[in-house]
């Protein structure tokens, strides 16, 4: 291989990592475009934009089409730079099955895999995921051999739907145990170092959402062992550029999760402990040099924290959120914002809105770092995850917490109790109009007050990271009485149907699934209110439908008056 | 005073806690809240509430009615100043004792006086039969609620209720008799008669829930307009309501720009309080009045009351304070006249009246009389009982005799009238009856007579004894007088000033 100095990237990404390449290109006097599709899918689209425009390499990003080896073979062959791994070592990693054959061929520990028609009763819990798959999609823990049937057909639709391939891999769920990852990087004339650990067990639904470099509280016994056989991993397949090995560590025992052939979202951390910027080795690679460092070179200082502020609703299942926020306040001083946010958030892509980095001396001081940037951090009128990262920050931060990746959803499940709205109380100078809660000589009712912004007509309040926006008393605006709980399961949010499955008539039990609404690449499950007879569908599967719409109605079994 | 503030707040604790335990959670077992936390949800978030006898029964039926078993004061509820009523429902059903019904009209007065909305949050068995006699046949007894709403409706006071629990016999009209009626499903009944009267009277055999429940009420009788799916629902609907009001029109009392006092409140805790040591009233008026600032009237004439214009909370007041620091505050006929005058200038003025009582009594005396000190105290009392402002009583220290009346007792009706701990409330001091009686009778020598005499006048003249009774509206904290009266003046800036018309005085 030849050095061949890249002039134009292209990045066949949006969003936050758009821009984030877009920085170190124009640092290092590289031109650089983000491209403008109507689907980051379409290989074909996204070579000809960045033939049209002149580029001579493509950036992939993450996410989208950034480990399809066919998309990466299809860069070269059209004669342009591909900044990442070679198509070879992608394939390589991508399919499970097959990563996991090099990985214990090269020594790497895996965890033990089962055939998915021949699970062993004894196997249980285990992990369904798909073997071509990525980033939590299409993963599903199964407890009990009956759910078994179930989840392999809704991860084998997901992973169709996400990646193009059903194909799933069974292995043991290990419970309770941290993701511990390390950052990887190989050159084309076969260099291959670690950039240290990473911790990113802070997960909802398999998906990340608090990171930290180094991983704390590992032994520097299991540490080098980590390090070790991630470099041994990425060397088993000639790894030239970025790349993530991601173990599940339990105890003293580590077990490779899988390998990510590109940049991670979580890669600033260890720019920041390691102070150097992995975009630049990318395309330096990609160039055809050699790694800028050598192992020994390579140092790590302090601890680096990130949180991915998404536009969800934590407290709502984390229905992912859309529309537009009236205003934005970012943390100010020592915080690395990584966001690309326009003010919009709609369902077409995944909601993450922003990344928020803060890099101190210790672990302790990052820690109080990250909860006051998530103070300092305001959406108006846009739900996001803010107020709920805070409170995961909060427990990582107690003495002796170590998350490990079930945490959140398990002993962390209390986080997920929707915090008491702040009392915001009409405060008029009056002596009934101050809100202090006053009572005659007895200790005062309790009031919460948050600090408010107006913004655009509207009154909003914060309180650790949350934000709500507090409503003006309408009387005109409420539902006189109440009417029986409703029949009507209606879409959440606007989507597609993917499922249903009943039919008018259908006797139906409280809680059945009547059939499933994939929205924001979340499916959904719609289910019955209460028992009774289906007596209306309103939708068929592949219907787009929108908020509110009624797709099933369940008549109680019950005979009782009309509301 | 520290200790004595110490103790009010641990009784107020006690009551607040309500019915035995068992009661209280078997309540809230039902889905039901308690009848405070109804109230605090009530209220706008953070308002104040301004508990009206909260001591109420303390002492009386074996301590078996914490708070007379109902809940009573004015709070703010969706921007607008209510008086709210609320059964206790963990004390014995939330029945009507006598001090039950007392209270219950006492809060329908401030609602009248003051012309504020009325929330009835209806949780009750009615009355308590064992005590039918004192609750049922006079004049204000129980009857008289149902009157109180037709009238205050009349002179168009809105009133909601919402029935969050039982509603029975007579109490079923205060649904029936207000503007709106909420009512809770599968919680709250409303009927005549019971299940048991009903199966005992006719024969039929029917449940509480089909007699007079809440789908029953929203969507066959009538009788309730709003149906609840809980507590939190009703009082959700309440608040709506209460809402939809306009808001008043500005109040008959100008606020200015609030003025914190300058001297420390707290140093009211160092002001004596044994009755027997004299002190400069002005050391109060300075802890209680916007910036400790006060336009003095007559400062150097009938020095045994101070009389001035100042401000609380930034709302024009007119004070009148005994000052038991000259000659022990004992009103003189300068004095009287001098008060006289002064709530006369109120009147004129529109400034609402704001009487310190610490008063043992008008002078007596050959000299006095025959000076015809008792035309000038009827001077005082004809004033105070012909005024047309607000006025408001604070009992810091003695109130005895005829000072009562012109320092305006509860028999004038001041909006309202609290009591501080230590204060004490008799037709004369313990010593004086004991000595009036022995007298009287012949019994000069008898000291055991008049220790009796005195340990009966020393038990009932306690500020205990006297809110039990709901002779006043609450004991306060003093520290905390000044927001009281606050809370009090803008409850009373709901309603208009009338004109002034002149009684005989004699001259």
């Amino acid at each position: 291989m030849t050095e061949s100095r890249l002039t134009k990237v292209y990045v066949a990404n949006r969003g936050e990592i758009a821009a984030r390449v877009g920085r170190t290109c124009a640092r290092l006097g590289i031109e650089v475009v983000a491209a403008d599709v109507a689907s980051f899918l379409d290989a074909g689209a996204l070579i000809a934009q960045a033939r049209a425009w002149g580029a001579d390499a493509v950036h992939p990003g993450y996410g989208f089409l950034s480990e399809n080896a066919d998309f990466a073979q299809a860069v070269i062959d059209a004669g342009l730079t591909w900044i990442g791994p070679s198509p070879s070592a992608i394939s390589a990693m991508a399919r499970k099955d097959k990563a996991r054959e090099i990985a214990e061929a090269a020594g790497v520990p895996v965890a033990p895999r089962y055939d998915v028609e021949d699970v062993p009763g004894d196997a249980y819990p285990v992990l369904v995921k798909a073997a071509a798959g990525g980033g939590g999609k299409g993963m599903h823990v199964v407890r009990h051999p009956d759910e078994l049937a179930d989840a392999v057909a809704t991860a084998g639709r997901e992973a169709k739907a996400a990646f193009g391939d059903d194909t799933l891999l069974i292995e043991r769920y290990i419970e309770g145990g941290r993701h511990v990852e390390v950052q990887v990087f190989g050159d084309e004339h076969g260099a291959v170092v670690h950039l240290g650990t990473r911790d990113c067990s802070a997960q909802r639904r398999h998906q990340k959402i608090v990171e930290e470099a180094p991983a704390p509280a590992l032994s520097s016994d299991l540490r080098a062992r980590l390090h070790d056989a991630a470099v041994a991993l990425a060397r088993a397949v000639d790894y030239a550029n970025a790349g993530t090995v991601e173990f599940l560590v339990l105890g003293d025992d580590a077990f490779l999760l899988e390998m990510n052939t590109r940049l991670q979202v979580e890669h600033p951390v260890t720019e920041e402990i390691t102070g150097l910027d992995l975009v630049e080795w990318q395309l330096r690679v990609a160039a055809g040099e050699s790694l800028p460092l050598a192992q020994s070179d390579i140092t790590f200082t302090g601890h680096a924290i990130e949180a991915r502020v998404y536009a969800e609703d934590a407290y709502h299942g984390f229905l992912p959120q859309a529309g537009q926020a009236l205003a934005v306040e970012w943390p100010t001083g020592d915080v690395r914002i990584e966001e690309d946010f326009g003010g919009t958030v709609t369902t077409q892509f995944d909601p993450m809105i922003a990344k928020l980095v803060v890099h101190r001396s210790s672990r302790p001081e990052a820690l109080a770092a990250m909860l006051g940037a998530l103070e300092a951090t305001a959406f108006y009128g846009l739900t996001t995850n803010v107020g709920y990262l805070h409170r995961v920050v909060e427990a990582m931060a107690l003495p002796g917490a170590l998350i490990h990746t079930n945490w959140l959803e398990g002993e962390g499940a209390h986080l997920l109790e929707p915090p008491a709205e702040p009392v915001v109380p009409e405060v008029d100078g009056t002596p009934f109009g101050v809100a202090d809660g006053w009572r005659l000589g007895g200790d005062p009712a309790v009031v919460e007050h948050a600090p408010t912004r107006r913004v655009g007509g509207r009154l909003f309040a914060r309180r650790a990271g949350h934000t709500w926006e507090v409503l003006e008393p309408d009387p005109f605006d409420r539902t006189h009485g109440s009417g029986p709980a409703g029949d009507d399961v209606v879409a959440p949010m606007p989507g597609a149907v993917v499922a249903i499955d009943v039919a008018e008539g259908d006797p139906v039990v409280a809680g059945q699934r009547l059939g499933a609404l994939e929205a924001m690449k979340m499916e959904l499950a719609l289910t019955a209110p209460h028992d009774g007879t289906v007596t209306h569908v309103g939708a068929a599967k592949g219907d787009q439908v929108t908020q509110g719409h009624v797709l099933v109605t369940v008549t109680p079994a019950e005979d009782r008056p009309v509301p | 005073m520290r200790e004595a503030v110490e103790q009010l707040r641990s009784r107020l604790a006690e009551v607040r806690r309500g019915g035995p335990e068992t009661a209280r959670e078997r309540h809230v077992s039902r889905g039901k809240l308690l009848p405070r936390d109804r109230v605090d949800r009530l209220l706008d978030p953070g308002s104040p509430f301004l508990e009206v006898g909260a001591l109420a029964a303390y002492g009386m039926y074996d301590d078996d009615a914490p708070s007379a078993g109902i809940i009573t004061g004015v709070g703010r509820v969706a921007g607008r100043d209510c008086v709210v009523v609320a059964n206790d429902a963990t004390v014995k059903g939330g029945t009507y004792y006598p001090m039950t019904v007392k209270k219950h009209l006492r809060a329908q007065a401030i609602a009248e006086q003051n012309r504020l909305p009325c929330v009835y949050l209806v949780d009750s068995g009615g009355a308590f039969l064992p005590m039918q006699q004192d609750i049922f046949p006079d004049q204000q007894h129980f009857g008289r609620i149902f009157y109180n709403q037709a009238r205050l409706s009349a002179s168009g006071v809105p009133q909601v209720a919402a029935v969050m629990g039982s509603c029975t016999a007579g109490g079923a009209y205060v649904p029936a008799m207000s503007d709106e009626t909420v009512i809770v499903r599968n919680q709250g009944t409303i009927f005549l008669g019971g299940p048991p009267l009903v199966k005992a009277a006719t024969g039929e055999v029917v449940t509480a829930e089909e007699l007079g429940g809440g789908d029953v009420h929203a969507r066959t009788s009538g009788v309730a307009d709003h149906l609840a799916d809980d507590d939190t629902h009703a009082l959700q609907i309440v608040r709506s309501i209460i809402g939809t009001f306009e808001r008043p029109s500005p109040g008959s009392l100008r606020q200015h720009d609030v003025v914190e006092p300058a001297e420390d409140p707290e140093g009211i805790y160092d002001l004596p309080t044994d009755g027997r040591t004299p002190y400069d009233v002005h050391e109060l008026i300075r802890r209680i009045v916007d910036g400790s600032r006060m336009h003095e009237f007559k400062p150097l004439y009938g020095e045994t009351l101070v009389c001035g214009f100042a401000r609380i909370w930034g709302y024009p007041v007119a004070i009148v304070a005994n000052n038991s620091g000259v000659n022990g505050g004992i009103l003189f006929g300068e004095s009287a006249l001098k008060g006289a005058h002064f709530v006369e200038l109120a009147n004129q003025r529109g400034v609402p009246l704001v009487f310190l009582q610490n008063i043992t009594g008008f002078m007596v005396g050959r000299e006095y009389e025959n000076k015809g000190i008792a035309k000038e105290g009827a001077k005082l009392v004809t004033a105070v009982s012909t005024s047309v402002v607000p006025k408001f009583t604070v009992v810091v220290g003695g109130s005895y005799g005829a000072g009562n009346y012109g320092m305006c007792g509860r028999a004038y009706d001041p909006r309202f009238l609290w009591m501080w701990p230590n204060a004490r409330i008799s037709v004369m001091g313990g010593d004086q009856a004991a000595a009036v009686l022995a007298t009287v009778g012949g019994r000069d020598d008898d000291e055991e007579f008049k220790a009796g005499i005195r340990a009966t006048y020393e038990e009932q003249g306690s500020a205990y004894h006297s809110t039990a009774r709901l002779w006043d509206d609450g004991i306060i904290d003093p520290l905390d007088t000044r927001r009281v009266l606050g809370l009090g003046l803008q409850a009373a800036a709901n309603a208009p000033i009338p004109t002034p018309s002149p009684a005989l005085f004699r001259m």
